[in-house]
């Protein structure tokens, strides 16, 4: 818009924009004296219901002692390794399912089945296989995407246009630069859909996980918050989880989703 | 590529009815680029085999643009992935500048009906795909795009994304595309069979003078006969049900010919007489056996056509 095309329609979107952000601006800062005003009637204790300025603070204090930031980058550390992992194995094995008969009747299946399964429920597997740390957490947050992610893969590749692997193949493209060039690309918005729920199961089991395996994260701080009986950090931990939730949508899926939505032609810009 | 063959040698090259493409390559460097030979092809289907090729024997000399034409149905895709080395026949060979085909090559690259242009990648990218596939490196390969955009006018569009380009305009970024690759041959199935009468004419002309500038042999699939005559040197008809080359006219008009040239309109009309016979029998053959009247319907108003005779078959 600042180069100088702004059209009428630019411009009437760009306002509509300004005023459901401020729309929900507003209702955020009434919540926040909502809260406030329950609190200062006093109905219930501080340690059930602390003010949203204790809450405030008790952030304030997490970010200057750097207690909560170590969790973040602790959580962070643990889910992009588990996360990353799951995404390699996750195309690769939605790939051969959705290419192969052999894997699709043997791998899909089994993949079906466990994605009946509370990732949580791995959780002892888990223990018993890795012990009381890291490796444990993150192996529930790789199952947690993995399956996921391979049957928005699988998908991805069975809706590919036998078409353009025709044209690729008549251009010379063969075995993994069909795979790498063609076939990725194609499924790419059905891979990022299930990259989507992907990461939403990696987090909760993420959070699940360092809830009841005691070892740093921001699971691990949200424990603590209740074992000192500080209900501020409870809420401030979990602030902390919804606003890392909506960065990660916000500055990585909905770019990505927006970029297939340009190139494949879905929306008019 | 042989520069040596002008644009009126082939023109002049009359057909020659040989089995092994006889020695011509002697004074010209016209010989057989692509031979198929007694190539059979069927399909089995709920109710039995379905014969679609049955014995079919072509000679294309390097640099000629050929037409196949066919009612649809014939089996002309059929046949024209077994050139390109996406599908198997049951018998027969087809070699190319030589070499049996035994796969899919870059050495003749289909132009689709459909451009099957890739969405992910924006013009430009796209006709770099088979250059970067070949390994090509980045700015030569851009150097590459940017000239064969060119060819097809389309250089102003090389940034857009392909939801953005029009029918006719993708076909020509899919002709880029193929001819970027530089391949000996080019195979088109019914590529302009989509696009409305106006955008076909351009790019009937378009073909035509790229043609005579690249010097690409061009096996070219169509179900119309004006579109051929337009087109090729030589025109084979396919019969249908099974499909068998049933004839084959030389087209000997200077180029680049205009669809509604007189000259064009006068062989599509000598033509179209000759496939009357054909043509009623697709027409009986897709109709019902008792709707006898509307048959008869059906029959009388193909033979007006003939003096509109573009449409097809
Ligand atoms: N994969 C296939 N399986 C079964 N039948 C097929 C297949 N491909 C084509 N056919 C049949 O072969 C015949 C010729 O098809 P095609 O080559 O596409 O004709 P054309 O391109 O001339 O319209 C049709 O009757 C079609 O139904
Ligand atoms: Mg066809």
């Amino acid at each position: 818009m600042h180069n100088g095309r702004a059209c009428k329609n630019g411009y009437w979107g760009g306002d509509l924009k300004m005023y459901s952000m401020l729309k929900r601006v507003i209702f955020f800062i009434l919540l926040a004296g909502l809260w406030e005003l329950l609190f200062w009637l006093g109905i219930w204790p501080e340690y059930v219901l602390p003010s949203p300025v204790s809450v405030g603070k008790t952030l304030v204090r997490g970010f200057q002692d750097q207690s909560l930031l170590i969790g973040v980058a602790i959580s962070m550390k643990r889910i992009a390794i588990g996360y990353g992992i799951s995404l390699g194995v996750g195309v690769f094995v939605g790939l051969l399912i959705g290419r192969f008969r052999i894997f699709e009747d043997t791998l899909g299946s089994l993949i079906s089945g466990l994605q009946t399964l509370p990732t949580i429920c791995w959780l002892p597997l888990s223990l018993l296989w890795f012990g009381l740390n890291d490796n444990a957490i993150i192996f529930l947050v790789f199952m947690g995407a993995v399956l996921s992610i391979a049957t928005g893969t699988d998908s991805g590749v069975k809706n590919v246009p036998p078409l353009y692997i025709r044209a690729a193949k008549t251009m010379g493209a063969k075995k993994w630069k069909l795979y790498l060039e063609v076939i990725i690309p194609a499924a790419f918005p059905h891979i990022v859909i299930g990259m989507k729920q992907g990461w939403s199961f990696a987090w909760r089991s993420l959070m699940a996980g360092e809830l009841l395996i005691v070892c740093l994260g921001l699971g691990h701080l949200l424990m603590l918050g209740r074992e000192l009986n500080d209900m501020s950090q409870v809420i401030a931990v979990m602030l902390v989880i919804i606003l890392i939730g909506i960065l990660v949508d916000r500055l990585f899926f909905m770019k990505i989703e927006r970029h297939i939505r340009e190139r494949w032609g879905l929306v008019k810009s | 590529m042989s520069e040596s063959v002008g644009v009126d040698d082939l023109i002049e090259l009359d057909y020659r009815k040989t089995d092994k493409g006889q020695e011509i390559s002697e004074t010209n460097s016209a010989k057989p680029d692509l031979c198929i030979q007694h190539v059979s092809k069927s399909f089995q289907s709920k109710n039995g085999s379905v014969y679609v090729l049955e014995d079919i024997n072509l000679e294309i000399n390097q640099g000629e643009f050929v037409c196949l034409v066919g009612p649809s149905g014939c089996g002309k895709t059929t046949l024209m992935n077994i050139v390109a080395g996406l599908e198997k026949a049951d018998s027969g060979e087809v070699w190319v500048n030589g070499r049996r085909i035994l796969g899919a090559g870059p050495d003749r690259v289909v132009i689709f009906q459909e451009a099957a242009l890739f969405p992910w990648l924006n013009v430009i990218k796209n006709v770099e795909f088979g250059l970067k596939l070949k390994g090509v490196s980045s700015s030569k390969r851009r150097t590459i795009a940017l000239e064969y955009l060119k060819m097809v006018h389309l250089t102003k569009f090389q940034k857009s994304h392909i939801h953005e380009l029009s029918g006719g305009m993708k076909q020509r970024v899919a002709i880029a595309r193929a001819l970027a690759m530089n391949p000996g041959m080019l195979l088109m199935d019914e590529p302009f069979s989509a696009l409305d009468a106006q955008t076909r004419w351009i790019l009937h002309y378009e073909l035509q003078n790229i043609w005579m500038k690249t010097k690409k042999t061009i096996l070219f699939v169509t179900h119309n006969i004006r579109e051929a005559v337009c087109l090729a040197d030589r025109i084979f008809i396919l019969s249908t049900s099974p499909g068998k080359i049933k004839k084959e006219f030389s087209i000997d008009l200077p180029r680049p010919r205009d669809d509604n040239d007189v000259n064009v309109a006068e062989y599509s009309t000598r033509i179209m007489k000759e496939l009357k016979a054909e043509i009623d029998k697709v027409v009986k053959c897709e109709m019902d056996a008792d709707s006898c009247v509307e048959c008869d319907i059906k029959c009388t108003t193909v033979e007006p056509v003939k003096t509109d005779i573009g449409g097809g078959i």
